[in-house]
């Protein structure tokens, strides 16, 4: 079953450009064509340098943004309707970059509750599924805190949290660690992976960080409104030229064997983690 | 300094007070600011300030946390004396001073005047100190309901009254920081005349504003996401319910009321009560 | 000149409920012309101690020393503290304000009451060194990209001319692209103009190959000082701290608690596959 299909979805605005000369109205194809599945409980990580146009693709799965052309099914919902757009913003919750700017509410269960309450479920249920949320991402003994004295990553998980209590199938991250510091990361790296191991969630997680895509099922990346690559991040990583021209990392690892492997070893290429790596030095060392 | 700035400041503790209705409080904190302008002689006060002093005691905040919001309106306080103090004409002069006249009428208007804002401000504090602010909200929304009908837009004042709480904290940390950061490039905000000083918040204002707008965007796209489209079908996890206790309280402010109507009518038969 | 730190206590709130220790009994001492790394992760009381360094606040005991003279002696002299000790807060271009990038960079010199020559001098020399040509000048700073705006701010406190630039997270929230670029200038200014250089991060894999000297901070106190080598040699200690070292240093660590002869001081990509190479294919022996 697919969670999410893209065919040919593609997205066009005008832009205002102020020269010399005046202002200048210019067309500007964020999404080029774009066609993509995602299955239902898999995880996948759409990559991209800033503007390439991840951002754009994350909001129209939750119908914040709609196709110029072309169609994007949300669990068999087509965005294009108006009178779906409560059953698509339902199916795929989104979480955002900066965890300041989404949390509504003073007090952190009252957030929680905040989309429960808009989708009209009965106060018992909202009761329910807000301390079930907070479980979900390890945050229950801040139900009565107060979001703003609360650390990045932990107002991060609120968010989450927020999003899990609308039981949506499928969660959009929009780099939802980038203005975290190292704990905060791993924490709410932490809590992605589990949603999807355990709640069998489907993730969508849009980042700049290779070591988090990494973890994901299936990579795509995107560069200026094209779908470029897409693949198992074996596949993905191990093309390490084509991913530096588009203004992307790789994980140390993956490049160590890569430049390795062109010194003339005779080393796996698709090498993504510190156990990897030793290993495969290790049965190198050996065979030798 | 910018920091010290509390509102709706809340007194997290366990009394009858704070377990009422936020809807049964604002009402009763909205009759009594009312009856204040029905009192007028001094038993009437002397009444008021018992009635207040017992429900002080049984909220159990301490008197000096009532006390800190009149500290904030010592001068308005002190300038309404002063006005009817001067202002006043009556028979009896205490003394002349050019133009000024200092009556006894004039002495007595002026405590009369104070005591009534003094019990104005902690009536309203009574009502912050044992509400969260949510609840105060809530209930403000519940009881503009049925103003909507003459296009009172009560859900959207709640919904800002919370947002704006919400961002009090997170903006003030951000003044603070720009602040700072303009101070890092040399701004000067404590010296110069009044056009100069004006002109300095130039720097602090314009990164505030872009931010709050740049904030008010996104907010609005992350609550768009968790499907939020007005008061429509919408449901609360919190469903306010009159207890026993609340309609105590009403019988109470009934009680007040008819205590006090019945002072001011003996006052007009019986002088002495003034 | 050098910046003597001596004995440096803060704390917040003091004699209330909310009293918190910042920093504790810090003695830090930086060379003209240092390059230094300072890491930590939040609530470290890193933040606390540039601030000092800058003079935006007062120490609880202790002292700052600069050239000989305490900087927090005489409040008159503040203002000259601060332009000697540049800093650019975290996410600076969001104090950007004016109308043109020009103008912006030229808060800080005005502010200093330049004649115009030198204050015009002075901008297009900051903007240059952060690599931004002449065809921003007279841009909006709020048209330009995350990486640009990021620039024009660090230009901003660099055209105050500072001995010793502090520069807080300049990396944070950039994409590879913005981050490298920043991060380049940075390198630059430091290589050219020989400038004292405190870089604030907790992305272990960008500082390493940029500082001279590492200051390590937990909890209000130094935890490490030394040279990236010295520092990242103790992988297991940073763990415990919640920071970690460039993922390659785990790949050196583990290979040699295996028994293989690695060097010990190995933290970037192009070592450890120089150090690899020579172990696969040179004459390391196994050590069993």
């Amino acid at each position: 079953m697919e969670m999410i299909k893209a065919e040919n979805l593609s997205y066009e605005y005008i832009k205002v450009i102020e020269t010399e000369k005046g202002t200048k109205q210019e067309k500007i194809l964020a999404l080029n064509h774009v066609n993509l599945t995602i299955e239902k409980g898999s995880f996948v990580a759409v990559l991209g340098h800033n503007g390439s146009g991840k951002s754009t693709f994350a909001k129209h799965i939750n119908a914040l943004v709609r196709p110029t052309e072309g169609v994007l099914w949300v669990n068999g919902y087509d965005t294009q309707k108006e009178e779906l757009l409560w059953d698509v913003r339902q199916s795929a919750g989104m979480v955002f970059q900066n965890p300041d700017n989404q949390l509504v509410a003073t007090v952190v269960e009252e957030d929680i509750a905040f989309g429960p309450e808009n989708m009209g479920v009965p106060s018992e249920e909202i009761r329910k599924r807000v301390d079930e949320s907070l479980s979900a991402v390890g945050m229950l003994e801040y139900k009565e805190h107060t979001p703003s004295k609360l650390s990045g990553g932990q107002k991060q998980r609120i968010a989450i949290a927020g999003v899990l209590a609308m039981k949506p199938e499928c969660i959009v991250f929009d780099e939802p660690t980038a203005m975290l510091d190292p704990v905060g990361r791993k924490d709410v790296m932490d809590t992605i992976l589990r949603l999807n191991r355990e709640e069998g969630m489907t993730i969508v997680l849009i980042t700049h960080y290779m070591d988090e895509a990494v973890r994901a099922e299936k990579v795509f990346v995107i560069d200026d409104g094209n779908m470029v690559l897409e693949g198992t991040p074996k596949e993905v990583f191990p093309q390490v030229e084509t991913l530096k021209s588009y203004g992307l990392d790789v994980p140390q690892v993956t490049e160590t064997a890569y430049e390795l492997k062109k010194m003339g070893i005779p080393i796996a290429e698709d090498i993504l983690t510190i156990e990897e790596m030793v290993g495969a030095i290790c049965q190198l060392k050996s065979t030798i | 300094m910018i920091r010290d700035i509390t509102i709706g400041q809340y007194y997290p503790i366990n009394s009858p007070i704070h377990h009422m209705d936020a809807r049964v409080k604002l009402m009763i904190t909205f009759l009594f600011i009312l009856t204040l302008f029905f009192v007028n002689t001094f038993t009437g006060y002397i009444f008021v300030v018992l009635c207040m002093a017992a429900v002080i005691k049984t909220s159990k905040v301490p008197l000096k946390f009532m006390l800190k919001g009149i500290k904030g309106l010592l001068i308005i306080i002190l300038f309404t004396a002063f006005i009817n103090v001067f202002m006043t004409r009556g028979e009896h002069i205490l003394f002349e001073w050019g133009i000024f006249t200092v009556t006894i009428e004039g002495i007595l208007m002026a405590i009369k005047m104070c005591v009534r804002i003094i019990l104005l401000v902690i009536g309203s504090s009574i009502l912050t100190l044992t509400t969260t602010p949510i609840q105060l909200t809530d209930g403000i929304e519940y009881l503009l309901k049925p103003f909507k009908k003459i296009g009172v837009p009560a859900h959207e004042i709640a919904m800002m009254m919370t947002i704006a709480l919400r961002f009090i904290p997170t903006l003030l940390d951000e003044t603070d920081k720009i602040m700072k950061a303009q101070q890092a490039r040399g701004a000067d905000f404590d010296s110069g005349n009044l056009l100069q000083r004006a002109k300095s918040l130039i720097p602090i204002l314009v990164p505030l504003f872009i931010s709050a707008f740049r904030r008010a965007d996104e907010l609005a796209m992350a609550m768009e996401a968790r499907c939020y489209h007005g008061d429509e079908n919408r449901t609360r996890m919190n469903v306010m319910v009159l207890k026993s206790s609340d309609y105590k309280a009403v019988i109470l402010l009934a009680v007040y009321c008819i205590a006090l109507i019945s002072l001011r009518f003996a006052a007009t038969q019986l002088p002495f009560l003034w | 000149m050098s910046i003597k730190i001596n004995h440096l206590t803060h704390v917040y709130n003091p004699d209330t409920i909310f009293e918190k220790i910042a920093l504790h009994d810090i003695n830090i001492e930086i060379e003209k012309g240092e390059f230094v790394g300072l890491i930590g992760h939040t609530g470290s009381g890193k933040s606390t101690l540039i601030q000092h360094l800058n003079g935006t606040i007062s120490p609880t005991a202790g002292e700052i020393i600069l050239d000989g003279e305490n900087i927090h002696k005489d409040k008159a002299k503040l203002k000259e503290v601060r332009q000697r000790i540049g800093l650019a807060f975290q996410y600076p271009e969001h104090q950007l304000f004016e109308m043109t990038v020009y103008k912006d960079v030229a808060f800080g010199p005005t502010n200093m009451k330049l004649s115009a020559e030198e204050i015009d001098k002075r901008v297009k020399e900051a903007l240059q060194m952060v690599g931004l040509s002449e065809s921003v000048y007279e841009k909006s700073p709020f048209e330009l990209s995350g990486g640009q705006k990021r620039r024009v701010a660090i230009a901003g406190v660099l055209a105050m001319n500072p001995e010793v630039l502090i520069l807080d997270e300049p990396t944070a929230g950039l994409d590879p692209k913005g981050r490298d670029e920043i991060l380049y200038a940075i390198q630059q200014l430091h290589k050219e103009r020989g400038i004292t250089i405190i870089l604030v991060s907790h992305s272990m894999e960008d500082v390493a190959k940029l500082v001279d000297r590492l200051i390590v901070m937990e909890k209000g106190k130094v935890a490490m000082m030394g040279t990236p080598k010295e520092v990242f040699a103790h992988v297991k200690e940073l763990e415990k701290i919640g920071l970690a070292a460039p993922q390659i240093s785990y790949v050196l660590t583990a290979l040699r608690e295996k028994g293989y002869i690695l060097p010990e001081d190995i933290y970037t990509v192009g070592e450890a596959v120089k150090a690899l190479y020579t172990l696969l294919k040179g004459e390391a022996k196994y050590d069993s």
